[in-house]
């Protein structure tokens, strides 16, 4: 395998993303969005982001972890922290927030040894390690009681635009991977250790660099939401149920496909919209059984419908 | 001293729960190399069990046994044939699974929320606040009786496993499940039944934690964790080591009390579970559990 295998992007893709971005970015100019839906795609990219970032781990290396909330509260309540400091601007905040979210990343180095179930299981522990000790830390995250942010004129308006480009930055990102070397290594670890390891692929190095890169990408994203809530409170930002959603993005929109989780989160997003507006008692259960039909039936989620669906359109008929 | 021998005696106390709790968890990973993700979600659907039977029938909580058993091995058994049968072969010990179970255990989460409301509940029984006088201190009845049901249960069903036909089966299964369907062993039933005793246990310790702990449609997953924590550190198929390594798990949480404010007390058994995977991960008694 040659170190400089990397296939150009085809100019159509690289179009249609430039397309796609800029007509997201112009979009609250030439429609009359209601504040409620501005808001609500904001959300969405913050959700994606960190989808699309966990897949990273879960889906291109095989590793699911349950305790990327960890992360995500980590640069959350870092950048909180500098902002209530002093004043400086909110980007810098939230790059420090992932930066330290990626150092406490790297703090999980021993767990990544173990494959599988054990890993999984161990981020469980780690996470509610996690959620436990930080709580404890009233100095740090106000304890139960959270903190509140100073409040910035139109953040949360402008906030549409800082979201779209982390979406932006992590999507290609996304797809470098999966079409560089690194991309091929990660697959290599991901269907067989020892024989990764056979061919000079260090799964314990490469496993530290993508958790570290997935972890600082989620705490960006938890310094972003901590600026859009202006509230942040460590039992809902290192809690279970957000480590959940991770999961559930990826899983829904296709794990371990590259932008499969980016549908999912739109998903996931609008549904619980949806969800918690009309049936608030039975929405985990409702996810637990998209969840249940997914790995059985279509494992590769919305992304592995599109590719049957794909193949029954009578042109892909003809080509093939 | 008195504070020493209390802490020591409910460590005792809760070690016979915390292995109840980890045996099926080890069963039905033993056989079918499954972790069984929705462990914790069996455990809090027995603990209601319990509760219904004995806030609408008055049944008392010891007496309910047999029936959350029965009822735990149903659900196992349909968990089963339902769900993880399907999974493809070769992947069954992959995320595919864990994703499975993990779904299955938010439905049965929203199911109890929905049918039970989100308190807190126990049960409490006319005799849960009698205690006994032993060693210089008084222990609490139930969590004597709870003790007593955790040594029993899993002595009995190492017996089964030693010293029965199925028993001999189950372990064969584990051992290679390819002979055994050339010998003529019905594979797929053995499965089922394994993963049937995996769930009725974990119903079993529900019941039994439902005695001494309040319990909410969200709890559950401090006792998978703690439950993994004894199966690796006890290895599989052993009671002696998973008694000991319960036993290990409740004295650690039992006395961090000494050393750390009671609100952290609860991530003792998480900071164990990464520290006992990390060093140990082939367990205490070398029944390697890692693959």
């Amino acid at each position: 395998m040659s170190r400089g295998f990397r296939p150009p992007a085809p100019p159509r893709l690289l179009l249609g993303y430039g397309i796609v971005v800029a007509g997201l970015a112009a979009l609250p100019w030439f429609t009359e969005l209601t504040v409620y839906s501005h808001n609500l795609m904001t959300l969405a990219f913050l959700s994606i982001a960190g989808a699309l970032a966990w897949n990273w781990m879960g889906g291109f290396l095989g590793q699911v972890s349950f305790g990327h909330a960890a992360m995500f509260g980590v640069g959350g309540f870092v950048a909180a922290r500098i902002l209530l400091a002093g004043p400086v601007p909110a980007p810098l905040a939230w790059l420090a927030g992932g930066l330290a979210a990626g150092v406490f990343a790297l703090g999980a180095h021993p767990t990544l040894r173990l494959r599988g179930p054990y890993f999984s299981i161990a981020t469980i522990g780690m996470g509610e390690a996690t959620r436990l000790l930080f709580t404890y830390w009233e100095d740090f995250t106000g304890g139960s009681s959270g903190l509140s942010l100073p409040i910035q004129t139109d953040m949360k308006h402008h906030l549409y635009w800082w979201g779209l480009g982390l979406v932006a930055l992590v999507a290609a990102a996304s797809w470098l991977i999966r079409h560089s070397a690194l991309g091929l290594q990660l697959l290599a670890i991901k269907a067989d250790v020892d024989a990764a390891a056979d061919l000079g692929v260090s799964a314990t190095f490469y496993q530290d660099l993508v958790f570290a890169l997935s972890g600082a990408v989620v705490g960006v994203t938890g310094g972003m939401w901590a600026s859009y809530f202006s509230f942040i409170e460590p039992n809902d930002m290192f809690g279970f149920d957000r480590s959940i959603a991770f999961v559930l993005m990826a899983v829904i929109g296709g794990v371990g496909t590259v932008l499969g989780p980016l549908l999912g989160a739109v998903v996931f997003v609008l549904l619980r919209q949806y969800l918690l507006a009309s049936y608030p008692q039975l929405y985990l259960g409702l996810y637990g059984l998209l969840l249940i039909f997914i790995i059985l039936f279509e494992p590769l989620g919305l992304t592995g419908l599109w590719l049957r669906l794909w193949r029954r359109l009578p042109w892909a008929r003809a080509e093939a | 001293m008195e504070r020493f021998i209390d802490l020591a005696v409910s460590a005792v106390l809760l070690a016979g729960l915390y292995a109840t709790m980890a045996y099926g968890l080890g069963m039905i990973y033993g056989v079918l190399r499954v972790v069984n993700l929705a462990h914790g979600g069996v455990i809090m659907a027995g603990a209601y069990m319990g509760w219904v039977l004995h806030g609408r029938l008055g049944l008392d909580p010891y007496l309910s046994i047999p029936l959350v058993v029965g009822a735990s091995y149903l659900l196992g058994v349909g968990m089963y044939k339902v769900l993880v049968r399907h999974l493809p072969r070769g992947a069954a010990g992959g995320p595919a699974s864990l994703l499975l179970l993990f779904g299955f255990w938010l439905v049965l989460r929203n199911a109890a929320y929905l049918l039970f409301t989100g308190n807190d509940q126990s049960i409490t029984t006319t005799w849960s606040t009698r205690s006994v006088a032993l060693l210089g201190t008084h222990i609490s009845a139930t969590r004597l009786a709870v003790l007593g049901v955790g040594v029993l249960v899993p002595l009995g069903l190492h017996a089964l496993l030693r010293h029965t036909h199925l028993g001999r089966a189950i372990r064969a299964v584990a051992q290679n499940p390819d002979s055994c369907t050339l010998v003529g062993v019905d594979v797929e039933r053995i499965y089922t039944i394994t993963f049937g005793l995996g769930t009725a246990l974990a119903g079993l310790a529900g019941l039994l934690s439902a005695t001494i702990f309040a319990f909410n449609p969200g709890s559950g997953s401090g006792e998978l964790l703690k439950s993994f924590v004894v199966v690796v550190l006890g290895g599989l198929g052993s009671v002696l080591g998973t008694g000991i390594a319960a036993l290990i798990l409740a004295v650690v949480e039992v006395f961090a009390i000494l050393v750390m404010p009671s609100y952290l007390t609860a991530a003792v058994g998480f900071i164990m579970l990464v520290l006992v995977l990390v060093i140990r991960p082939g367990g205490l008694f070398g029944h390697r559990v890692l693959g």
